[in-house]
């Protein structure tokens, strides 16, 4: 064994605090080291030339840097001794200056510190073995899970790009949230309208494959190689018949349902199509509240369907479908209004949510169009919007902000004007956010032409009296209490993950943070990737975004995906786990402490049963090495045996 | 190989690559000094801190043991300092059952971005072991 | 009669499994040995006392096919925590219960008869009568019980197929560890002194390791191997205490103080202390308590995302 060490100055970084000279001398002495030398700038050009000169000249077979940290350089270092023909990982580093150099005072105790940090490294390097990556093929297809405008972006995209998509949609409909709303921000663009020509271009995409009123039952394999088994529900009314013309709808007599894409303004039929631009545009049976299924009479729609398509005896069917890569765009939810009781939500008929509130103004939704409040259908005077409803607070666990109500509080503002000139509305508010372009223009002009009155302070009651409803806030800007009676209270509820967003990520292994949202694999740097490869992240389930936010994130995880596709083979990180055959005993403690699913059983040809290590999908933690209490499975480049060789090295000796 | 005897004693931490050592690293880029005791072993997560390597170093030489991983909910790996955090905690309550002052094994949880944080651990822990003195004898080192 | 009652259980099962494992009588009037029956003859030979101290569970994960076993109350909680760990198919053992309110420590009769050599062994009532070249010796059963047996609440097993007898209660106190918390009352110094003297007396036999139901890595043991080289075959005090280390934190959440371990160290070495220190950390971190309940996890090899009893700790 021929160790190289190559202590650098890193100009007076590290040559500054630490004796260099007397730190390659003492490397000298250092068991398995043939050479060691110092170097001004060992990162440079010229240093990674001497470097490998030095590896062809002295005939080195391992190297050591003892420079910055290997947070920064390893890579570069790793390349460079690949260059001269060892491989990359018969190579470590001493960080000898962050961890040293620049936060030691004494230069005595500094150059003892800098000559046993690369003695561990050089125990380190003396027990690496050569690690190979190795390469998989992929299967260029990709699950997009949810089909609302991030879902969609995302899915024309990787269409565009010549994949194939498979789009699972768990409502009836694309379209997601963005399709309930009534008009957007800043451009007070109608929100259907820019929205429809997606929808249509993905129903009518020949690389996309739409699932529509299904979920996602189970997801197998690793990236490159997914299983997904998709749960097609069962919609009672044969799609591949149905027009859309709705018929049923009409004569449907149970007209109690709950009407989902209306937030419950206003009872359904119990058949529904759930809005006149949807894609698909099909009718669906609330079983729920279907009288056929309660009851087991009834029968209409069957009767009035000029096609035949309804089918009371359809059941869910699953569908598999083999893909490479998943992006998920699952978007979020709205706090109930029974969460806050204190603002009369859920309480009084005339508090309702910004959702609600939309789809009032909405000329496709229950009101078609017109603003009446819930209780009397009275058109409403004085409206009053309260911000952050939920969000912002520590005490029911929403501690975050919900990133858009700010700018749809104004656009609603702006709407009510529109609809109604003599109206007057307020605006309850604790901060204005509005950070993106032409934002903070537009709430501006909520106020200054349309009207609004904001009132910097919280509301703290809110009650009937007679047909109004007393809201009782703050104004912290005169200092004042401030009472208003209102028609109508619009609460611009929290933005949630979705009910079931916490089952979804563990059947995806992604990791959710404390509030249901996804986690990125880097808040900064990475925020469409995840820690899981091959599943990506688009839109609100990664937190609450706005519009242009999602269709960007959509667009950047279709990008992630046709990268990780424009080559036909995959090469996994070789810094993976790996299981000794020959002395694993089988107690699969590893496989059920595994974070990833990466290790399954294996059974071997005399019937013992072991592990093994799945290489695509192992991420490199090291929780089963430290599990296992044969030290079969190892970390590869973090063995027992390398660690224990630095332990020793600072212990034993 | 002996550490300056009479000013230093035997730290040896370990510390997860994605949180941990990138704190140390924050520190260090921003010179908060620092007692010149810890010897840093880099290893993946915190999860791959088998306790037995704690116990490897105490009773082989070293006189406190410091463990750093990223906050729980933060790992990088997601579950890694979960199981970090009950192991290393059982392993805590048993050592002063075997006559080992339980203040030479500290386990705690620094981010990336947490220099000064890391700075102040660093700092008290060595301070801490100093206070405790060597957990050896020299003459018990030799056979 | 017990016996009665147990033969004819293992006469019933022994066609339905390829061996019944039960006692017989050992080497010695003292000792009770393991017996492997596979012909109904054998069965005759099966004997049941307060010499049966073995825990016959051990042999289970390395037995293929259906095997009978027979189960006290505290090598039942072997059964549960193999079905934890799914070491076992259950489906494939046949659990043979006996109620069992104590058996005794032969170290505690030999030290009660001053080490002679043992002529005959009877049991008269609640007492052991022993009868040494020296005389006889009658010992209440309860002063050479081992520590498991006087806080014991599993006088009926927890798990069995077929009970050979009427399920008992145990009338016993609950462990409260008292033993643990009272070495804990002595000096860091006094406690580390304590170790060390008793480590040095180990020979790293590994009977400890060997008889424990949840040691299945047996020659695999990372304690006597070079791949990982946790600790060398030097015969010194550290050597020593860190194969002790392995094996209390490879038990840690898994031992079922059955005190195997203790009654079969030829030094006489506790080791039975440590596991019961972890046991008794993990019961009050967790709530955990090893071998009572098949659906149970581990506590080390899962975890909440909020521990309610994990502080974070300040320097």
């Amino acid at each position: 064994m021929r160790v190289g060490v190559f202590i650098c100055h890193c100009g007076n970084n590290i040559a500054g605090t630490v004796d260099v000279a007397k730190v390659a001398e003492a490397a000298r002495m250092m068991p398995g080291v043939a050479f060691a030398t110092t170097y001004m700038y060992t990162c440079s050009e010229p240093g990674q030339e001497e470097i490998k000169e030095t590896i062809k000249r002295e005939k080195l077979d391992r190297v050591v840097v003892a420079a910055c940290s290997p947070r920064m350089h390893e890579v570069t270092f790793r390349r460079t001794v690949e260059k001269a023909g060892l491989n990359r990982y018969f190579f470590e580093m001493a960080n000898i200056r962050e961890h040293c150099s620049w936060v030691g005072e004494d230069k005595a105790l500094n150059t003892n510190k800098a000559i046993e940090t690369i003695k561990l490294a050089v125990e380190k390097v003396k027990q690496n073995k050569p690690l190979f990556p190795a390469k998989f093929k992929i299967n260029k297809r990709v699950l997009v899970i949810g089909g609302g405008v991030a879902g969609m972006q995302a899915a024309l995209d990787c269409a565009d790009g010549g994949l194939d998509v498979v789009l699972v949609e768990k409502s009836s409909s694309v379209g997601g949230m963005m399709a309930r709303l009534d008009k957007t921000f800043p451009t007070v663009d109608c929100s259907i309208c820019i929205l429809g020509p997606k929808m249509v271009d993905v129903s009518q995409h020949e690389k996309i494959n739409l699932h529509a009123y299904s979920e996602i039952e189970e997801i197998k394999g690793y990236v490159g190689n997914y299983q997904i088994k998709i749960r097609k529900k069962a919609t009672y009314v044969d799609w591949s018949k149905c027009t859309g013309c709705g018929a049923c709808i009409e004569k449907c007599p149970s007209r109690n349902a709950y009407d989902y894409f209306n937030f419950g303004v206003a009872p359904a039929r119990a058949i529904n199509i759930p809005f006149p631009q949807a894609i698909p545009k099909k009718a669906t049976i609330d079983a729920q509240f279907c009288r056929q299924f309660i009851k087991g009479k009834c029968g209409v729609c069957a009767k009035f369907c000029p096609v035949g398509a309804i089918n009371y005896e359809m059941k869910d069917e699953i569908v598999t479908e083999d893909v490479g890569a998943i992006i998920v765009a699952s978007g979020y939810g709205l706090i109930d209004l029974d969460k806050l009781p204190e603002y009369g939500g859920g309480r009084y008929p005339d508090v309702i949510s910004g959702i609600q509130y939309e789809r009032i103004l909405n000329a496709s939704g229950p009101t078609s169009g017109h603003i009446e409040r819930p209780s009397d259908h009275a058109e409403p005077k004085t409206i009053v919007f309260v911000s952050c409803a939920g969000s912002r607070d520590k005490s029911i666990g929403i501690p975050y902000c919900s990133n858009f109500c700010c700018m749809y509080i104004a656009k609603q503002a702006i709407l009510t004007k529109d609809h109604i000139p003599d109206s007057q509305s307020y605006v309850f508010y604790i901060d204005i956010r509005s950070p993106g372009k032409g934002y903070d223009e537009f709430t501006r002009r909520a106020q200054e032409e349309y009207g609004a009155k904001y009132i910097r302070g919280r509301v703290s009651r809110i009650y009937p009296k007679g047909k109004k409803m007393v809201v009782k806030g703050a104004d912290t800007l005169l200092g004042t209490q401030v009472e208003i009676e209102a028609d109508l209270i619009v609460l611009a509820t929290a933005v949630t993950a979705t009910n079931d967003a916490r089952t979804l990520a563990e059947k995806l292994h992604i990791s959710y943070d404390q509030n249901g949202f996804y986690v990125e694999s880097h808040p900064k740097l990475r925020p469409v990737e995840t820690n899981t490869s091959g599943v990506f992240l688009a839109g609100a389930c990664q937190g609450p975004k706005d519009i242009p936010a999602s269709v960007s994130q959509g667009s950047a995880a279709a990008a992630k995906v046709l990268s990780i596709f424009s080559k036909d083979t995959l090469e996994s990180d070789p810094q993976i786990a790996r299981v000794n055959t020959n002395v694993c005993v089988g107690c699969r403690k590893c496989i059920g402490t595994c974070p990833f699913g990466a290790i399954e059983e294996q059974q071997l040809r005399d019937g013992r049963i072991v592990a093994n290590v799945i290489e695509t999908v192992c991420a490199g933690c090291g929780i089963c090495s430290s599990t296992c209490p044969c030290g079969a499975i190892q970390l590869q480049h973090f063995t027992d045996n390398q660690l224990l060789a630095e332990v020793n090295a600072l212990c034993l000796t | 190989m002996s550490y300056v005897a009479g000013k230093e004693l035997r730290i040896v931490g370990f510390l997860c690559n994605w949180c941990s050592y990138g704190g140390a690293d924050t520190a260090g880029v921003g010179r908060f000094k620092q007692p010149t005791d810890l010897r840093i072993i880099r290893v993946p997560c915190s999860g791959r801190v088998n306790p037995l390597f704690v116990v490897k170093a105490l009773l082989n030489g070293a006189d406190g043991v410091l463990v750093s991983g990223c906050h729980p909910r933060d790992c990088h790996y997601s579950d890694g300092n979960f199981y970090a955090r009950r192991r290393l905690e059982m392993l805590k309550r048993l050592l002063p059952f075997l006559g080992i002052d339980e203040r030479r094994f500290h386990y705690t949880w620094v981010s990336a971005s947490e220099g000064a944080r890391w700075k102040n651990v660093v700092t008290d822990f060595t301070k801490a072991i100093h206070n405790l003195g060597p957990l050896h004898h020299k003459e018990e080192k030799t056979e | 009669m017990t016996i009665e009652k147990l033969k004819e259980a293992a006469r019933k099962i022994l066609p339905e499994v390829d061996v019944v494992i039960g006692y017989r009588q050992g080497f010695d009037p003292l000792h009770a040995t393991p017996y492997f029956m596979t012909k109904p003859e054998q069965v005759d030979q099966l004997i049941w006392n307060s010499l049966c101290v073995q825990n016959l569970c051990s042999y289970l994960p390395f037995l293929k096919g259906k095997v009978g076993v027979i189960v006290k109350g505290c090598d039942s909680r072997t059964i549960v925590q193999y079905m934890q760990e799914k070491l076992i198919v259950r489906e494939n053992v046949k659990v043979i219960g006996v109620p069992c309110l104590r058996v005794i420590s032969v170290k505690k009769v030999l030290a009660a008869i001053n080490q002679q050599s043992v002529k005959e062994v009877t049991f008269e009532g609640e007492n052991i009568v022993v009868k040494t070249p020296e005389g006889q010796k009658t010992i209440p059963l309860a002063d050479v019980a081992p520590r498991k047996c006087v806080t014991c609440q599993l006088a009926t097993p927890l798990q069995y197929d077929v009970l050979a007898g009427e399920g008992i209660q145990s009338n016993k106190p609950q462990d409260t560890f008292e033993e643990t918390k009272e070495f804990e009352k002595l000096s860091l110094e006094e406690r580390r002194a304590y170790w060390e003297k008793e480590f040095d007396r180990c020979i790293r036999c590994y009977a400890c390791r060997n008889a424990c139901p949840m040691c299945i890595c047996q020659d695999k043991c990372i304690a006597e191997s070079r791949d990982p080289h946790w600790t060398s075959q030097r015969a010194n005090v550290t050597e020593k205490f860190m194969f002790h280390m392995i094996h209390g934190l490879h038990l840690a959440g898994r031992c079922i103080s059955c005190e195997e371990c203790e009654r079969v160290c030829p030094m006489d070495i506790p080791v039975a202390k440590i596991k019961k220190k972890i046991s008794m950390d993990l019961k009050e971190l967790f709530g955990y308590e090893a071998g009572m309940n098949p659906d149970d996890t581990p506590p080390m090899y899962v975890f909440k995302v909020e521990e309610a009893t994990i502080e974070e700790h300040e320097l």
